[in-house]
C-alpha cells in the first residue's frame, strides 16, 4: 500500500501562516493496525437470485492486541469493565424486547464495543461527545447507566427524556456533556465543531468527539461539519467508524476511495487508520487526537475498522452478509480478544478476578434492568409543554467562563448604507 | 431623536447586544470585513475583532449547527444567512436538530438566524421568498418578520435575549426605504406581541412586514371615502398574538388578511382559522384573503409586480368588504 504524505500544520500556528505555495503535495496516512486485509465485496447473480460474496484472505490469523503506549494496567481493566457492561446491556436489551417489553427496534453496537467504550475514555470530564446509535458504550463512560438507556427503550417516565424520545437520542449540557444526536446521520459533526467554537470563545481548546459511519459518512452535513471543523481548527476527534454495513449497504458501495481515512486529505486534517476491535488502538489514537484538540492543532479523523455484528436493528436478520465474513470478524470479537489479553497475555487479572468483575457486572445490570421495568410509563398529560423554554425553565450562561472579549472603543457604529446588488 | 433607516436600525441592535453580553456573536458569509452583502454588520469586525464575527464557508447546514452547538455551552450566536431563500440549504438542522431540542433532551438553544427575506426587489425566485412558513409550522422556534425601524431595533435585541432559536425575517424592500426616529438607547419590543399599526372601526387588516406599508397606502385612499382601516402588524408570525386577533375582528367585525407570501399555506389560512375559534359570531362578513399567487417569485418587474399584492387589491377589497 502506497504511504503518501500530508502537509501539516504540527506546530499549533494559526491557519493564516499555512503556505499554500509549495509546490509538492505529499500525504500520509498512519495505519495502526497489526493486520490490513484487503477484502473484495462483489454483487452477484445467480440462478436462485442476486447475493454478495466475498473474496480474499478470510483465513488470516487473528492479531495480537497492541500494547497502548498510554493506558495502565488500571485504565485496561476499566475499559474491559466498561465494555463488558456494553455488551452485557444490549443482551439484556435484546431480551427484554423479546419479553415484549420495548417500544420500538433496537439498535445494537455488538462488536463495536471496543471503539465506543476507548475513545469516551479519552475525553474530559468537561470535553463533550455526541454519540451515535451504536455508541451506546459512550454513553456508560460519560456517565449515563444502563437503566438511563432501558428506560429510553421501555419509554419510561423516568428516560432521561421523560419519554419524549427513543434509543440513544438523550444528552446533558450540564453535567456529563453529552449531544443528543437526532436519526439523520452527520448532523452532530458541525453541532460538536459548534461546541468546540463556543468553548473557544470562553477561553478553552477542548477535545470534542462524535462518530459517523462508513454509510452516514455519505451525507453533505458531513462534509459541512468536518470542512467548517478544519478551516476554523476546532478540536474535532471524529471517529469514523467502518463496519462494512450501512443497513443493508455495504461499504464498497458508498464510497470510492480505498479507506475512508483518506477523506482526512480533501479536509486537510490529519488521518489515522487503527483496528476498531483492539481498544488499545482506539485509545492511543483518540488520546493522540484529544491532545492536538487541546493544543489548538484542529480536528483529527481516525476511521476505526471492524463489522457490524448483527443486522442494522433487532428486525434485521442480516442475510445479505456473506457467512465468510461473518465468521471472520467473529473471530476477532472485541470482549474475547481483550479478555484474553488481560488475562492470559498480560496476566493483568487472574481468572478469578475476572470472574468476579464479570459478576460484579451481571449485579449492576440486574439492578439496572429491575429498576427500568419497574418503573412507570409517563402520564399522557406529560406529552405536553417543554416546546419552549420559558417562565425561567432554564438559565443560560457561559459553561467555562464569560468570554474575555476585546472591544476597540475607538471604532464606532456606522451609519448609511453601501451599494448592493439588490435595491 | 435619530432617524435611522430599518437596516441601520438592525445593525444598531445587534452592535448594542454585543456590547451589552460577550456571549452574543456573529457568524455567516461575508459578514466580517465585507460586512455583510447588505452591510447589516459592517464595521463590526473592526469593532468586536474577528473572534466575535465570524466568516465561514458556504455550508449553511454548519453555519446552523455550528451556532446551535456554540449555544449549549452558553454562547448567544447570531447567524446570518445571506438572504433567507438559502435557509432550505441548512432545513434539516433548523428543524430536526435545533427546533426539537428543548422539547425531547432539554436543550435551550439560545439562537438566532437572521437575514433577508422578501420581494419587490427583482431579485427572482431564489433572493425574494418568503420562507417564514416552513418554520412557522415546526413547533419550537420564534419567526419574527418586523416591518417598522422601531420595532426591527427591538424585537432583534429581543430574539437575542430570548432562550429560543428565533428566526429573525428582516424584510429586504424595507432596508432603506423605511426611516424612522429610534432610541438611541436600550430597549426591547417583546416577541409574540402584534401592534396596531393603524387604528379604524370599518374593517381590520391583518397582516406584516413589507405588507404593513402598502396596507397603510391603502388605508390613506379610503379615509378619503369615509372608510376607517384599522391595521394590525403581527410583528411575530410564531407564537401568534391570538387576542390582538381576535381583538380587532371584535372591534371593526369585517377582516382582511394580507400577505406578501404565496396563497397556499400563508399565515392568512391560520389566522382564519384562529378567528374562527375565538371570535366567529362577531363577523359580519367573509374573511378576505389577499396573498401572492401560488408560483415562485417571477424575475421580470412587470411579472413582479403581477404576483405581489397591490394597493389597489386592498382598495377594492376594502370597498367590497365594507359594503357586504
Amino acid at each position: 500500500m502506497s504511504e503518501k504524505k500530508m502537509k501539516t500544520s504540527t506546530s499549533g500556528s494559526n491557519s493564516n501562516s499555512r503556505s499554500a505555495a509549495s509546490s509538492e503535495r505529499s500525504y500520509q496516512i498512519t495505519d495502526y493496525r497489526l493486520e490490513k486485509p484487503r477484502f473484495e465485496l462483489k454483487q452477484v447473480c445467480l440462478d436462485d437470485g442476486v447475493c454478495y460474496q466475498i473474496e480474499g484472505d478470510l483465513d488470516a490469523p487473528v492479531p495480537p492486541i497492541r500494547d497502548s503506549k498510554y493506558l495502565s494496567q488500571q485504565q485496561c481493566i476499566e475499559i474491559y469493565r466498561w465494555m463488558l457492561l456494553n455488551r452485557k446491556m444490549e443482551t439484556a436489551l435484546e431480551n427484554l424486547y423479546k419479553q415484549g417489553k420495548v417500544v420500538g427496534g433496537v439498535y445494537f453496537g455488538l462488536g463495536q464495543e471496543a471503539c465506543s467504550c476507548a475513545s469516551a475514555y479519552a475525553l474530559k470530564p468537561d470535553e463533550w461527545l455526541g454519540p451515535m446509535i451504536r455508541n451506546q458504550g459512550s454513553l456508560l463512560v460519560r456517565g449515563f447507566s444502563a437503566r438511563d438507556i432501558m428506560m429510553q427503550y421501555m419509554a419510561k417516565a423516568g428516560s432521561p427524556t421523560k419519554g419524549r424520545d427513543a434509543s440513544s437520542h438523550f444528552g446533558d449540557i450540564q453535567q456529563r456533556n453529552v449531544v443528543a444526536p437526532i436519526s439523520t446521520l452527520g448532523d452532530l459533526i458541525p453541532v460538536l465543531a459548534g461546541v468546540a467554537l463556543g468553548a473557544r470563545l470562553q477561553g478553552r481548546n477542548i477535545a470534542v468527539m462524535t462518530y459517523i459511519g462508513d454509510g452516514g459518512q455519505s451525507t453533505g452535513v458531513t462534509y459541512e461539519g468536518i470542512n467548517f471543523a478544519a478551516v476554523q481548527d476546532l478540536g474535532l476527534v471524529l471517529f469514523v467508524e467502518n463496519n462494512l454495513w450501512g443497513y443493508s449497504t455495504p461499504a464498497d458501495m458508498q464510497f470510492r476511495v480505498k479507506d475512508l481515512a483518506e477523506r482526512a486529505i480533501a479536509y486537510g486534517i490529519p488521518g489515522v487508520i487503527v483496528d476498531g476491535t483492539d481498544p488499545c488502538q482506539v485509545y492511543d489514537a483518540a488520546h493522540e487526537a484529544c491532545e492536538r484538540a487541546r493544543r489548538g492543532e484542529g480536528p483529527t479523523l481516525i476511521e476505526a475498522k471492524m463489522m457490524r455484528m448483527k443486522g442494522h436493528a433487532i428486525h434485521d436478520a442480516a442475510e445479505y452478509v456473506p457467512k465468510p465474513l461473518s465468521e471472520y470478524w467473529k473471530k476477532r470479537d472485541p470482549m474475547a480478544r481483550f479478555e484474553d489479553y488481560l488475562v492470559n497475555t498480560k496476566k493483568w487479572l487472574t481468572r478469578e478476578e475476572n470472574q468476579k468483575l464479570i459478576a460484579d457486572v451481571d449485579r449492576e445490570l440486574d439492578a439496572d434492568r429491575e429498576f427500568a421495568v419497574n418503573s412507570p410509563m409517563p402520564v399522557p398529560e406529560s406529552a405536553a409543554g417543554g416546546t419552549y423554554c420559558e417562565n425561567g425553565c432554564h438559565e443560560v450562561k457561559a459553561k467555562y467562563q464569560v468570554p474575555i472579549v476585546s472591544t476597540r472603543k475607538s471604532v464606532k457604529l456606522k451609519q448609511g448604507d453601501a451599494a448592493v446588488h439588490l435595491k | 431623536m435619530p432617524q435611522l433607516t430599518y437596516l441601520e436600525a438592525i445593525r444598531q441592535g445587534i452592535w448594542e447586544e454585543m456590547e451589552r453580553d460577550p456571549t452574543v456573536f456573529c457568524i455567516g458569509e461575508d459578514i466580517g470585513i465585507y460586512g455583510g452583502a447588505f452591510k447589516v454588520t459592517d464595521g463590526f469586525i473592526d469593532r468586536f475583532g474577528p473572534e466575535r464575527v465570524i466568516d465561514t464557508p458556504i455550508a449553511e447546514s454548519a453555519i446552523v449547527g455550528a451556532a446551535f452547538g456554540a449555544s449549549l455551552t452558553g454562547m448567544r450566536p447570531v447567524a446570518e444567512f445571506q438572504f433567507m431563500d438559502f435557509i432550505g440549504c441548512a432545513f434539516n438542522q433548523i428543524v430536526n436538530m435545533v427546533a426539537k431540542a428543548h422539547y425531547r433532551w432539554g436543550a435551550p438553544a439560545p439562537m438566532v438566524i437572521r437575514g433577508p427575506s422578501g420581494g419587490n426587489v427583482h431579485g427572482g425566485p431564489f433572493h425574494s421568498q418568503n420562507p417564514e412558513m416552513w418554520f412557522v409550522h415546526a413547533p419550537g422556534l420564534k419567526v419574527v418578520c418586523p416591518a417598522s425601524a422601531y420595532d426591527a431595533k427591538g424585537l432583534i435585541k429581543s430574539a437575542i435575549r430570548d432562550n429560543n432559536p428565533v428566526l429573525f425575517f428582516e424584510h429586504k424592500y424595507l432596508y432603506r426605504r423605511i426611516k424612522e426616529e429610534v432610541p438611541a438607547e436600550d430597549y426591547v419590543v417583546p416577541l409574540g406581541r402584534a401592534r396596531v399599526a393603524r387604528e379604524g372601526l370599518d374593517l381590520s387588516i391583518i397582516t406584516y412586514a413589507a405588507m404593513v406599508h402598502t396596507a397603510l397606502e391603502a388605508a390613506a385612499i379610503l379615509a378619503k371615502e369615509g372608510i376607517e382601516i384599522e391595521i394590525i402588524d403581527l410583528r411575530t408570525l410564531s407564537p401568534l398574538d391570538r387576542e390582538a386577533i381576535a381583538q380587532t375582528v371584535r372591534k371593526t367585525n369585517k377582516v382582511i388578511l394580507l400577505h406578501e407570501d404565496v396563497r397556499t399555506g400563508g399565515i392568512a389560512g391560520e389566522l382564519a382559522a384562529i378567528i374562527n375559534e375565538e371570535a366567529f359570531d362577531d363577523l359580519d362578513g367573509p374573511i378576505v384573503r389577499i396573498t401572492a399567487q401560488d408560483s415562485p417569485v417571477p424575475f421580470s418587474p412587470p411579472q413582479e409586480e403581477y404576483f405581489l399584492p397591490k394597493v389597489s387589491d386592498i382598495v377594492r377589497e376594502a370597498r367590497r368588504l365594507k359594503a357586504y
